[in-house]
Parts: C-alpha cells; structure tokens; sequence
C-alpha cells in the first residue's frame, strides 16, 4: 500500500467517515500483490459497506465470495 | 444461599381479611430478585412504546432489570427486541440510541448483523481476510430476540419465552377496551414525561389502580370528578383500576377539544378508565386521548415511570396538547410524594403490610393477591427442580 493511501485510510479512521473507508481499501484490494492480501483489504471495504448501508456491498460480497472467502 | 422466604399465606385471602405484601417486598434485594423473575420475566411486562423507535434503522439501547436490551425498527418496519450483545464475545453492541443505516456492527472485531438479527458477516473468522469457517454456523449465531410484541404502541416483552402467547394472556383487557382498538398517535417529544421516583414499582402500581385517593392527593379534580364518579375495575390475574363516569374533555380558549378517536361510541362520551395491566404497564383512555405508563423498576426502592400521551391523529393542537402534557405531569408529580411516603414506610419493621378498605381498595388488594400468586407458583416450581 501507497503511503499516501495509507495516510488517506488514516484519516478516513479518524473522521470515522465509512464511505471513504469503502473506497479506500477497495482501492487497496485493487492494487494488492496477492490474492490474501486482497482479501484482507475486500472484507474491510465489506464491512465497512455492510456498517453504512453503502450499495457496494453487494460488489465487495460477491468478489469475496467468488474467492471462497464470503458464504 | 437459600432466600429467606416471605409469607404470603395472609395476602391471599380475602379483602376484609388481608394484609398487604410484607415489608420485604419493597425493600429486600433477594426478594426483588425473586419478583424479577416471578413477575416481570415470565410475563408480557412492559419495556417501551414502538414511537421510541419511529423509523426504520431506529435503534435504542436499554436496560431491562439489568440485561442489555436493544430496542429496533427492522428495515420492513418491524419493531424487534434483542439482547445487546454480539454472539461472538459478548460485546455491547450498541451503547447509544441511532440509526443504523446498514448492518449493527459489533466495535469489537465487526462482527455484523442484519436489523432483523441475522448474522451477516464474521470478518477474519477462518484467518486474515478469510471470512469465514466450518465451525461458525451463521444461521446458529443471530442475535438473541427476546420475544415481544406491541399492542397500544407498548412494546411487551416476555423474557422467560413461556408466557401464552400475548393475544391469549391480554385478550380480557384486549376485548374490555375492543372500542380503542383504532391507530394512536404519539404527540411527539412534548408528550412525553419521564419521572424518577424513590419507591418500589409496585407502590406505582397500587397507587395508580384505585380512586379512594383521588380527592386527597388530587383535589383539583374534585370541581367535577368526585369519588362517587368513580368505579373500580378488577379481572382477578390481570389487571385492575378505576373508571370515572364524568370525563370532560380539555379544551383551549377558543373551545376547541381534542377530536374524538373515530367510532369510539357514545358510551365513552363521559366515561374513562386507568387500568394497570399487571405487571408494570399502566394505561389510560378517554374519548379523545390516551396514554401508557412504562413503569421500569431500577431496583428495590427506585422506578422510572415514562409516560407516553397519544391522540386520534398525527397533527393534534400543539397548544392543546401541551396544556394536556402539563395536567397529567402535574396530576402523576402529585402521586410522588405518596408512592415515596410509602417507600418510607416500608421499613418500619413492625409494619405487617397493612389493611384495605374491602369497598376502595379492592383493585389494590386485586394486585397484591395477583402477586402474591405469582410468586408462589414460582417457589413452587422451584422447589419442584431442586
């Protein structure tokens, strides 16, 4: 991860704003060197969606899903 | 430790004979314990109103008798009651009132939950990013719902799970009062009262279910509600109260009233009647308005009552209900003094419960027999398991 992405989630974190939470570690999912790391990115920007009634959650589920990592 | 058990065997007799419920039972923490579970558990016992909770999303973390109960509106509008736990570590899962706009995460390790309770997501469960494993049964883990259910806006709760179903247990009250069965307003955030009060619950109750106090501790009432206008109400097991033949509806300096809930019947044009449907629920209904009294008990000698006023529509007089709000606030801050002067009382140890006028306390006695039952059949099964 980037540090100016990583500076971003922080911040994120810290103004509890859960919107850019999703779009942050699904850009941190996007950009991962392996398939575990994705996955450990997708299931924050999940719950995250999940948390907030967000509409990707639908996306983000159905990617952990397809790698076995979602029921 | 084995309690100390009181004996009831002089309650349970008849008006003219009967003392009251011993001392201990206002005072003694074992014995409000035992009550805990003798009379507000294992029955339909009052916990809020659905206007607590007016959205969907709308989410109110309360305490019953110490557990952690979460008051919800699911996203299909239906008011559930939950523990307020994750099933995970048993987490508070919220700790303040708001809207949960997607799933009630746990703040714990994010654990989720749909409004209705299901178990949606266990985050890392099987390892990092591996959400989930063979050993959690997410349709085995929903968040734990305490059964309930709403009738006049009251969300009634049966904690123990083996109460008759809530039709059966309150179909008297239900069929007594069939005419009000009509849609209830809550007038919103200046019809609600809420009072602390340094008594037992159950002192609120008697206070509240007879009339032989009225033209003492509430004189303003005696211009036209005298004692003789009154009646007692009493189903034996359920609920008792008191009636009065001569309501007169408030009005504002343009004459104008509250209108009427539609259909009500004339029968109800004067009449009106406060009854305490056991254990903790006191309710009142006129022609024109209505309210619940949620009487929440914090401990043997400490009640919240939360009052709620409703009308036969949503856009009632402001100005009407306000001069309402502030009658019955004055009506139910008179009681005060009364409820915590028997509080008082109650430890004067040679104190044997008192005495009942057979004619005026009869809803009283109606009670404390009811009580007194209850409680007897819980020794009773408890002796049986040992």
């Amino acid at each position: 991860m980037s540090q100016g992405l990583e500076a971003r989630l922080l911040a994120a974190h810290e103004g509890d704003d859960r919107f850019a939470l999703v779009r942050l570690y699904t850009q941190a999912a996007d950009i991962a060197n392996d398939l575990d790391a994705e996955c450990f990115f997708l299931t924050y920007a999940y719950i995250f969606a999940l948390d907030a009634g967000a509409p990707e959650a639908t996306v983000l589920h159905a990617r952990l899903k397809a790698h076995g990592r979602e029921e | 430790m084995t309690l100390h058990q009181t004996d009831l065997s002089n309650v349970r007799t008849s008006v003219e004979r009967a003392n009251g419920l011993p001392n201990a039972h206002y005072i003694d923490p074992a014995v409000f314990e035992e009550e805990k579970r003798a009379l507000l558990f294992s029955q339909w016992a009052g916990l809020a109103v659905a206007a607590d909770v007016p959205g969907p999303g709308d989410a109110v973390p309360m305490e019953f008798l110490g557990m952690p109960l979460l008051l919800i509106r699911d996203k299909d509008s239906q008011v559930r009651v939950f523990q307020n736990i994750c099933r995970h570590r048993g987490m508070i899962l919220v700790e303040e009132p708001r809207k949960i706009e997607g799933a009630i995460r746990c703040p714990y390790h994010s654990w989720c939950y749909s409004t209705k309770g299901k178990l949606v997501s266990t985050p890392h469960v099987g390892g990092p990013g591996h959400n989930t494993h063979e050993a959690i049964k997410r349709d085995d883990l929903g968040l734990v719902e305490v059964r309930s259910h709403i009738w006049r806006d009251v969300v009634w709760i049966n904690v123990s799970g083996d109460a008759p179903a809530f039709g059966e247990a309150m179909a008297d009250i239900m069929a007594r009062w069939s005419e009000f069965d009509l849609p209830l307003y809550h007038g919103g955030h200046d019809s609600r009262i809420t009072l602390e009060v340094a008594t037992n619950w159950k002192l609120a109750v008697e206070n509240y279910c007879e009339s032989y106090h009225l033209p003492w501790v509430h004189p303003g009432l005696n211009s036209y509600s005298k004692l003789e206008d009154h009646y007692n109400i009493e189903k034996p097991g359920e609920f008792s109260g008191q009636g009065t033949k001569v309501y007169r509806q408030l009005t504002n300096e343009n004459g104008q009233t509250f209108p009427d809930f539609e259909e009500v019947g004339a029968k109800w044009n004067e009449r009106a009647e406060y009854i305490a449907v056991y254990p903790n629920v006191l309710l009142g209904v006129h022609r024109d308005h209505a309210f619940a009294i949620i009487l929440e008990p914090r401990g043997p000698e400490k009640t919240v009552e939360h009052v709620h006023l409703y009308y036969s529509v949503p856009d009632s007089d402001e100005g009407l209900r306000m001069r309402n709000t502030q009658l019955w606030k004055t009506v139910f801050e008179e009681d005060i003094f009364v409820v915590e002067g028997m509080q008082k009382g109650r430890h004067a140890n040679q104190f044997d419960g008192g005495r009942f006028s057979p004619v005026m306390d009869s809803p009283t006695h109606c009670f404390h027999h009811w009580v007194a039952g209850k409680i007897e059949t819980h020794r009773a099964r408890a002796r049986a398991a040992e």
